[in-house]
């Protein structure tokens, strides 16, 4: 099961969390549309997630454990349910639609491999991950 | 007079209250550098270096950690942080030797050796790199040793954690080159120090005999390449690991 996350929700941290990816990525906060392609759209590289992390952290007292996108994405199921050999099975894939629902669906390859899952990542990505963390603070 | 431009910035030492630590230290706080040094176990030894650095109007601070203790050293690295509002260069520079024919080794001399050398530069660099990635600066030094190159009986935990700590510097250097964070190594050869007393004792001769300056260093000489190192003169210097070692031949 994934958890739900209202778009009320996502609107409420977007402002700060755009403001914050825009001084990570050194680009104008009009370019952090909830929908674009991190790597595709704005260039990012891997070393630019993990300030994006470390902003967010900051910016909202909050941890983020690494790797956690994934793992959110993954949800119940066990490692081997949701991808083999570093390919997305058909229910993996599924969950990960599930899970990054605010992607395009013509964004998802097939097969996808785990490896190209950050290029699906937008802004909206991160304001979930934001209210999840958020959500694990409170109950901690 | 050229400008180093360390004045005002802050640096983190680690095993900073004696030898080659110590001399860091010293000569950072000298430039005008906040520098807090993180030592293990020498109470008097790390207050004899802050009251020294106090009465000459620089700003040298410790912490005690253990740098085993990844939790320990994120909590040490957020303390500055909190304090310094940024954290501009890290020296990691503690380390341990615990020197054996490799059969007569107990299996702690091998682990702790790897734990303190290699694990802790980890859990340090772990902790610091954030800041430096998110200021988009930051300069890094490894202090490493000749024997990360070249052999030495007696020295193949400590070698080999060296050795880590060169291909290490090498990779995070590639890794955060795209912020502009440098990282480099320092290999010093036989120092005169307390942690080099028993090889100096032990084979002084055949080891004068390897260098060519027919003499040990001195802490301050390789204080000097750190300095280098993490000064704007190095800006354009990264993943090389510099010898300070008078010259140490392969036999």
């Amino acid at each position: 099961m994934q958890p739900t996350i209202t778009k009320e929700e996502i609107m409420q941290v977007y402002p700060k969390v755009a403001a914050t990816m825009a001084d990570a990525l050194g680009c104008d906060v009009e370019d952090i549309v909830l929908d674009v392609s991190l790597i595709e759209g704005l260039d990012a590289e891997s070393i630019d997630f993990l300030d994006m992390v470390f902003r967010l952290e900051r910016a909202f007292k909050i941890k983020i454990p690494r790797g956690k996108i994934i793992d959110n994405a993954r949800g119940d199921l066990t490692e081997a349910e949701f991808e083999q050999k570093g390919v997305l099975t058909p229910v993996g894939l599924a969950q990960l639609k599930a899970y990054l629902s605010e992607v395009p669906a013509e964004r998802f390859r097939e097969p996808m491999k785990v490896a190209d899952i950050a290029r699906l990542f937008t802004p909206e990505t991160f304001c979930k991950l934001v209210i999840m963390a958020q959500r694990e603070t409170k109950t901690a | 007079m050229l400008d180093s431009g360390l004045a005002g910035r802050t640096a983190i030492v680690t095993g900073g209250s004696r030898g080659i630590g110590r001399a860091i230290v010293e000569l950072l706080a000298a430039e005008g550098v906040d520098v807090t040094f993180f030592f293990r176990d020498n109470v008097a030894a790390a207050d004899a270096v802050v009251a020294g650095g106090a009465a000459r109007g620089a700003r040298i601070a410790s912490d005690q950690v253990d740098i085993r203790n990844a939790q320990a050293c994120a909590a040490a690295v957020g303390r500055v942080a909190d304090r310094c509002g940024r954290i501009d260069i890290l020296v990691n520079n503690a380390g341990m030797i615990r020197d054996n024919q490799l059969a007569a080794f107990a299996d702690e001399d091998v682990q702790i050796v790897l734990d303190t050398n290699v694990g802790g530069v980890f859990n340090v660099t772990r902790a610091v790199v954030p800041h430096m990635i998110v200021q988009r600066a930051g300069k890094i030094v490894n202090v490493s040793s000749v024997a990360g190159e070249k052999g030495g009986r007696g020295q193949t935990n400590y070698a080999a954690s060296k050795g880590a700590i060169n291909a290490f510097t090498r990779s995070l250097a590639v890794e955060l080159a795209p912020r502009k964070i440098t990282v480099n190594g320092v290999a010093p050869g036989v120092i005169e120090t307390e942690m080099s007393q028993p090889v100096r004792d032990l084979a002084g001769d055949d080891v004068l005999a390897r260098i060519l300056l027919k003499r040990y260093g001195k802490a301050e000489e390789v204080a000097y390449a750190v300095w280098f190192l993490t000064s704007r003169f190095a800006d354009y210097v990264t993943g090389e690991v510099f010898n300070v070692d008078g010259g140490f031949k392969m036999e």
